[in-house]
């Protein structure tokens, strides 16, 4: 349980944090909705490159 | 009684302190319970170098293990040039894996099943590495965004993701400890429950029954001291990760 609290909280974190820089991104410059889709894509990929590494850089702890 | 699994985190004011402005400033049971982890860190510190034996006592040992195992922690993960930052992780260590297993004691209250604390938590760590970092590398501290040995034509992307990844560190270091103590927790408590629930319920066969949740609840008291741990290890080993950023960037 500990494990896949600590993967999938990485997986959000990455994910949560595109979507705000998104959304921030689209108040600030009003490109809404691009900005949000583009770096909720980004962050989604930040959240599962923090899987990977989360996963396979420290296998000692769970 | 009624069964509420999250009545346990509620959070009572014991008394004002002070105001900030319109805002009253309470001392809670979570503040409480931050007392006491404290003054136990503190007896058992105070009290493992009171004696100094060559030999050691019992509570001696316990305070040489603490030191011993943070310090390895802190050399193999940070370097020898992480230890300037041992008391950092030493004293979130203690306060989290403190509390933990205090708020495994029934009637307890948890301090770390509370996002607010941990919350605040990690970004001192955060911080800390942001700032030591700039400070020690000024501008090569960026190194850490830019991995070597990328085609220039995707390093833009690279950079994004890896400075998306940076920034949700803080968040995925304090949800998982958050939201371990708060899960394992709830799930102790209804567990728990479903004896009593049997009991009223059933009558006779109900106790019989309860046996089954009983013992599983006393298996997962054994887990949730795991659990505790765990988790402050693991926060403590990713603050050690962290810092090894700002003290080699660039890997």
């Amino acid at each position: 349980m500990a494990r896949g609290f600590r993967l999938s909280s990485e997986l959000i974190a990455g994910v949560v944090v595109g979507a705000v820089i998104g959304w921030g991104f689209d108040r600030l410059l009003s490109t809404s909705p691009f900005g949000l889709i583009v770096f909720f894509l980004l962050g989604f990929v930040a959240g599962v490159v923090n899987v990977v590494r989360s996963a396979g850089v420290v296998p000692r702890d769970r | 009684m009624t069964l509420d699994p999250i009545h346990q985190f509620n959070i009572n004011n014991l008394f004002k302190i002070g105001q900030i402005g319109d805002h009253a400033i309470y001392f809670t049971n979570s503040s409480a319970y931050m007392l006491v982890a404290v003054v136990l860190i503190c007896l058992l510190m105070i009290g493992g170098v009171a004696g100094r034996q060559l030999v050691p006592g019992r509570v001696q040992s316990m305070a040489e293990v603490s030191y011993e195992f943070v310090a390895a922690m802190v050399r193999s993960n940070a370097g020898a040039e992480g230890m300037k930052f041992f008391p950092l992780v030493f004293s979130l260590f203690m306060f989290i894996v403190v509390s933990n297993v205090v708020g495994i004691i029934p009637y307890t209250f948890t301090i770390s099943s509370h996002i607010i604390v941990t919350a605040t938590l990690a970004p001192l760590v955060f911080f800390t590495v942001l700032i030591y970092g700039f400070y020690k590398n000024g501008v090569k501290f960026f190194k850490i965004f830019v991995p070597s040995g990328i085609p220039i034509y995707i390093l833009p992307l690279v950079v994004a993701i890896e400075i998306i990844s940076f920034l949700s560190r803080p968040l995925s270091h304090s949800v998982r400890l958050f939201a371990n103590m708060l899960a394992g927790h709830i799930t102790l408590k209804v567990f728990a429950g479903f004896v009593a629930l049997l009991g009223t319920s059933l009558g006779a066969i109900g106790w019989i029954g309860g046996v089954m949740p009983l013992a599983l609840t006393v298996a997962l008291t054994a887990l949730e001291l795991l659990v505790a741990f765990l988790q402050a290890y693991v926060f403590a080993i990713l603050t050690c990760i962290y810092i090894n950023d700002a003290i080699h960037p660039g890997h």
